[in-house]
């Protein structure tokens, strides 16, 4: 994309009043989307994504801008800008960059931007009418098959000349069924770091389709669920979204570093139940959060959070861990080069326990089964969250009894993770989308099937 | 390139690949932040970005296409996918642009100059002053800031169709965290205008307040009971379920308003209403994405629904005339629906009298996790909730970690009183929305 040698002249330009550390992020993607609605193709979005941001350092304060101008002449002016704002001072680091070639731990077969559209509408068809057919109360189906060619490119001060080039792939199905009157929606979308062979071996796109229409059908005949406090067992899969927004956002430099985290100051500490070893794995080949290098130019790696219950690190990014006086985790990640990269999640997941799942389901008198969850949110600061369950079943003397709908689980991030007694070992993974201040970036959020002993269930 | 450039090159590209009806949409925005923590600049930004978006109807079908180089090779390359991409489509739905030669209100307003640099740094600076003074509690972790932007939209399209609109906003917030050396609690308030008249001191203030009033509150005990949604909270509520006034969505079957203009749908003393040029907003506008002329009206009057919201296709379909209420979410995005500034008109009650009126119940000043509690669809909500008990008809404790269910269709018809204060309007997204605080009947909260 720039050549070392332009991006070498820019750096020095960023670290000409004093910056102790400067760094290009350099982007050109493409995001195509293809969308049925009505048993029609509805619409196609293509669009093209490229700039340049520049961030410089000085101790523990950081200066951003970014330009879609990335010519020579403008990368310097945005380098100028940056420089400007840290304020007066002369240049005291020096700009050698060296390439860095990254292993792509992620092969691609089959370059999604290379397939005409026909064929992905072929493919995003055979999700929708398994959807729209599943069954007479399917009322309407929304689809989507979209793909991304995100190439980026990293100069630091620091030396590294880098590149890496992120293709995923997703499919998406919406489904609403009525009965009586009453409208629900199902959804399933699962997506790779992959290009179109996603759809030869891993994802079956009719099947995404039939587990939508099917949550709906099910969803749209259930009563409400009651509210009160009960024992919960979480489906695996997406329902590592609890883990994700209950824990995993705490664990982030970007609010440990401040000292806003209910975690913060914890390493080594017990934080969790005896049972919960949990990690964020940026390296599993082909997953949907996967990357070979952050956005700041470290390798992706495995970090273990929790160990056994208690807290081993943090997810770390170059500029908080200046705060914190720790190395980058190869977690820092950007949506574009417009936001500020802070620390964020890869692929985050609950490790297999030792509990059978049918022991799970038979430990709970009466309780909830939340086979499948929907988004969530926190406030890292209290740690209290709010998930909607998409999908959930009352359990009564250790059997799964009548689907409910309407639930959503609320409490403290501190708390569920302490109250988290019983492990499966059916480990899956689920897409996701994951929003915080540098962005929407895709995350994976994954988990075995999970007992809490005790949370608070939203209802009626 | 600059865009004028790149348009005539659009035009260019257009003519060679026999394209005669075609929208070229331009969006482009300038923002300068300052954080400030521990007393010191955090961080700084200055980004620019945008792009244009290429849309043309070729054989009935619209097809798009976008991109942020503006240069010789784009200029072709859009018109060339986008032409690509209308031949993908199936949807039998008819096509528009805009005819050149509407009228449009005028805009009334000035922008108001953004402040600089040193003013932006500034004001991060003594509103983070401004909440470490507003009481001991506070501590370290509480931030602040100062955001200034402006941004720039044209449409030009095949029909003669030229318009911009070029807007500044700035805003300040606080971002106040407390501690009483067990428990932290946090509240964030954001003030946006001319920074000549922006109290820093005030938004600090409040969120110091809110979050102090937040530390140590009780869980809400479950049961059923009479809500007063705060202004704030209602502003949740509208914004979140306002996808239901959207007549794609209702022509989709993603809305139980199908079918309901004239209907009643609400109590009586509920009238909705969308207005591009609300006194307080901070973007008005007289034109939607299309290009259509934007303007006032009543969604619900009294309780009946007197429209839903339309662009030019829906209002083909339903065979009426724009409401002028088409949008993008970005200069990429395909063409929607959305509305302008959206607000609930007020009623005649004080705050108090509403509490007073609600005898027992539950006060619910905020509400957390919208995109995942809420159904827009059915209408189902179940919802993260801190407040206050209402105890003999005034407020008593701060409660906090409980949900609030009902479903939104339900709830319009069950609103019993409205204040007689429209507070502020709040984005989501592009879209303002303003609210009074409302009483609603019969709600069940889940808490301990």
């Amino acid at each position: 994309m720039i050549s070392r040698e332009v991006c070498a002249r820019v750096l020095a330009k960023a670290v000409s009043t004093g910056a102790d550390y400067a760094e290009i992020f350099a982007e050109h993607s493409l995001n195509h989307s293809i969308n049925m609605i009505a048993d029609k193709v509805d619409s196609v979005n293509d669009s093209v994504i490229a700039g340049a941001g520049i961030r410089v350092f000085k101790g523990l304060r950081s200066v951003m801008a970014s330009t879609v101008d990335t010519s020579e002449a403008g990368l310097l002016r945005c380098a100028e800008k940056a420089a400007d704002a840290l304020g007066q001072g002369t240049a005291q680091i020096s700009i050698d960059l060296r390439e860095r070639l990254f292993g792509d731990i992620h092969p691609i077969k089959t370059v999604p931007a290379t397939v005409p559209n026909s064929e992905k509408v072929k493919i995003l068809k055979d999700g929708y009418f398994a959807a729209k057919e599943y069954s007479d109360c399917i009322k309407q189906v929304t689809g989507t098959l979209l793909d991304i060619d995100h190439n980026i490119l990293i100069a630091t001060s620091e030396g590294i000349y880098a590149q890496d080039r992120q293709i995923r792939t997703r499919i998406a199905i919406n489904a609403v069924a009525e009965k009586n009157g009453e409208t629900q929606t199902g959804f399933f979308g699962p997506g790779r770091r992959m290009g179109m062979e996603m759809f030869e071996h891993e994802v079956n796109a009719k099947e995404v389709g039939i587990r939508a229409a099917e949550q709906a059908v099910i969803m749209a005949g259930a009563g409400y669920c009651p509210a009160g406090v009960m024992p919960v067992a979480i489906g695996n899969g997406f329902g590592g979204v609890i883990f994700h927004e209950a824990c995993g956002h705490s664990l982030e430099a970007s609010s440990v570093a401040y000292g806003t985290s209910q975690f913060a100051g914890k390493l080594g500490q017990q934080i969790a139940g005896p049972k919960v070893t949990a990690v964020d794995d940026g390296t599993i080949p082909n997953a949907w959060g996967s990357i070979n290098i952050d956005d700041e130019g470290t390798p992706a790696r495995r970090n273990v959070l929790i160990e056994n219950g208690i807290l081993k690190t943090y997810m770390v990014d170059k500029f908080n861990g200046r705060r914190m006086g720790m190395e980058p985790t190869g977690s820092a990640r950007r949506q574009d080069y417009s936001y500020t990269t802070t620390s964020r999640m890869t692929n985050t997941f609950i490790v297999e326990g030792n509990d059978d799942n049918d022991d799970i389901i038979s430990s709970m008198e009466y309780g909830l089964f939340a086979k499948s969850m929907g988004g969530g949110s926190v406030n890292p600061t209290t740690g209290e969250f709010n998930f909607a369950v998409n999908e959930g079943y009352l359990v009564r003397n250790g059997k799964i009894c009548e689907p409910v709908r309407g639930a959503s689980l609320v409490g403290k991030g501190s708390d569920v993770i302490m109250n988290i007694d019983m492990v499966g070992k059916n480990l899956d993974l689920g897409t996701g989308m994951c929003g915080a201040s540098s962005g929407s970036i895709p995350t994976t959020v994954g988990e075995p099937l999970i007992r809490v002993s005790k949370i608070t269930v939203g209802g009626r | 390139m600059d865009f004028l450039k790149f348009k005539q090159a659009v035009i260019d590209a257009a003519q060679k690949y026999g394209i005669k009806e075609y929208e070229l949409y331009y969006s482009s925005s300038e923002s300068t932040s300052a954080d400030v923590f521990k007393h010191e600049i955090n961080s700084f930004s200055s980004s620019v970005d945008g792009g244009v978006c290429f849309r043309c109807i070729v054989d009935g079908r619209m097809g798009y296409a976008s991109t942020e180089e503006l240069n010789a090779e784009q200029a072709e390359s859009i018109v060339k996918r986008a032409k690509e991409n209308a031949s993908t489509l199936e949807t039998e739905d008819k096509q528009f642009l805009v005819s050149g030669g509407e009228e449009y209100e005028p805009l009334t307003f000035t922008p108001y100059e953004l402040p600089t640099t040193e003013e932006l740094i500034n004001t991060a600076l003594a509103g983070q002053e401004a909440i470490y003074a507003a009481d001991p509690a506070v501590i370290d972790g509480t931030s602040s800031g100062a955001q200034s932007g402006r941004q720039t939209i044209a449409i030009f399209n095949s029909n003669g169709l030229d318009l911009s609109y070029t807007n500044n906003i700035a805003a300040f917030y606080a971002d106040a965290v407390v501690s009483d050396g067990k428990e932290m609690s946090n509240d964030f308030c954001v003030k946006s205008g001319d920074f000549k008249k922006i109290d820093v001191k005030e938004a600090a203030e409040e969120a110091v307040k809110n979050a102090k009033s937040m530390m140590n509150a009780d869980v809400a005990p479950t049961g059923s009971y009479p809500v007063v949604f705060s202004h704030h909270a209602m502003i949740s509520l509208l914004g979140t379920f306002s996808g239901i006034f959207n007549s794609e969505n209702a022509q989709k079957g993603l809305s139980r308003l199908a079918g309901k203009e004239g209907q009643k749908i609400a109590a009586d003393i509920v009238t909705i209403v969308d207005d591009p040029f609300y006194k307080d907003s901070a973007m008005p506008i007289n034109f939607d994405a299309e290009g259509s002329p934007a303007h006032r009206k009543n969604i619900i009057e009294n309780g009946v629904l007197k429209t839903l919201l339309y662009n030019l296709k829906t209002a083909h379909i339903a065979g009426i005339k724009t409401t002028g209420n088409a949008s993008k979410a970005g200069y990429s995005s395909g063409v929607g629906i959305r509305p302008f500034t959206l607000y609930l008109e007020a009623g005649s009650l004080t705050e108090d009298e509403l509490i007073a009126k609600a005898g027992n119940g539950v006060y619910i000043n905020e509400l957390g996790g919208l995109h995942a509690g809420a159904n827009a669809v059915s209408g189902d909500f179940s919802l993260q909730s801190s407040g206050y008990m209402i105890e003999n008809g005034k407020k008593t404790k701060a409660v906090k970690s409980f949900t609030v269910s009902g479903n939104f269709y339900t709830l319009l018809g069950n609103i019993a009183a409205i204040s007689s204060e429209v507070k502020l309007p709040r984005s989501f997204g592009i879209t303002n929305f303003a609210s009074p605080s409302v009483l609603v009947e019969g709600l069940t909260i889940a808490g301990k």
